[in-house]
């Protein structure tokens, strides 16, 4: 048992002896993925529909809250936030004493059970919320509608918009 | 010596990169939404009139058409939404039940005046201008152009009652209606 051990040992000594006259290059290997965030899905419309209560031509609250629609995209940073800017429902007949020709709400976008909020009754966006890494779909919801005075609508077509923004971070 | 100046052109070409990527994404929702044009009346008060008597029980006027004041009815709370709303009354005579053409110097009908004001500059009136036998019962009048979307407590006076030819009025039950509508003025072509 004692022989064979030797006799192992000398053709290792044997190979390292080349290598003394050898040099090493190499190479290092690097990239990077930038911060981002994309809509792959990045319009919808809401269409409410009749904005009024055919009893007294105030607005119905029910035609606007709890209203959905569904945008989708992605973030690949683990602090990308989320903003809310809400514009109102407007037309542009003016409003007489006792008239409202705007409506007013609130939108919460959803990502991951991360919700952010705006309410179009304040300018500028909403809180920023924090949502991470994500890809998937982004639900916005509408809620709390309501007219300035709480008197009947001007007739006409109503618009409003929901911007959804996306900002990437690490 | 020349292979460590490659390796750091490689370090700085992937810096530039990560920072030029960093764009925000934005999403958007339209909301949209009507209200279609509507105009309200508010309901009649009182939404019946009763007139009583019709006829003068004495004197010389005697089953003439007697003095019978002025009647007033509210429809408060009317409004229409949009521009452009014309208030219109249509009158008809108090007429007596009985069809029958009635003898010479007898009357079976009672006209009198409908006015709604409260709506736009100027009232709608009606007068209606029934023939002693009931005929011609009806009478339509509108008011002036409302330009404005417009809430308005309405005020109907019922005023001028009057028999044709001041004739003996027909012993009877009388009834007559008054039809009030608010709605989009007419558009000539």
């Amino acid at each position: 048992m004692r022989k064979l051990l030797i006799l192992a040992a000398l053709p290792a000594l044997a190979v390292a002896s080349p290598a003394l006259a050898q040099v090493e290059g190499r190479v290092d290997i690097d990239g990077s993925v930038a911060t981002r965030c994309l809509f792959t899905l990045p319009n919808a419309t809401i269409s409410l529909g009749e904005l009024s209560l055919t009893s007294n031509g105030k607005l119905d609250a029910a035609k606007v809250n709890g209203r959905t629609a569904t945008l989708s995209g992605w973030c690949n940073g683990a602090a990308s936030t989320m903003t809310v800017t809400t514009t109102q429902l407007t037309t542009g007949t003016a409003a007489m004493t006792g008239f409202d020709n705007r409506v007013d709400y609130t939108a919460q976008a959803t990502v991951n059970s991360v919700p952010a909020s705006d309410s179009s009754l304040t300018a500028g966006a909403g809180a920023a919320a924090t949502v991470g890494l994500f890809s998937g779909d982004i639900t916005v919801l509408l809620s709390a509608a309501a007219s300035p005075t709480g008197g009947i609508m001007v007739a006409g077509a109503y618009t409003g918009n929901v911007k959804v923004t996306l900002t990437p971070a690490l | 010596m020349k292979q460590t100046l490659s390796l750091f052109a490689l370090a700085i070409a992937a810096v530039p990169s990560l920072a030029s990527a960093q764009t925000v994404a934005e999403g958007n929702v339209g909301v949209d939404g009507r209200v279609a044009p509507v105009c309200i009346l508010g309901d009649p008060d009182p939404a019946t009139v009763n007139l009583g008597q019709l006829s003068a029980a004495s004197g010389p006027r005697t089953g003439r058409v007697a003095t019978i004041a002025n009647r007033t009815v509210l429809l408060p709370a009317s409004h229409c939404n949009f521009a452009g709303s014309v208030l219109t009354v249509r009158a008809t005579a108090l007429i007596v039940g009985d069809p029958a053409a009635p003898q010479a110097g007898f009357t079976r009908a009672v006209n009198y005046t409908a006015t709604a004001s409260g709506w736009s500059g100027g009232a709608s009136a009606a007068t209606s201008a029934a023939l002693r036998d009931g005929s011609n019962a009806t009478t339509s009048g509108s008011g002036a152009i409302q330009p404005l979307p417009s809430r308005a407590d309405i005020t109907l006076t019922l005023s001028n009652f009057t028999t044709p030819g001041d004739g003996f009025l027909v012993a009877g039950n009388y009834s007559g209606t008054v039809v009030i509508t608010l709605g989009p003025a007419a558009v000539a072509n």
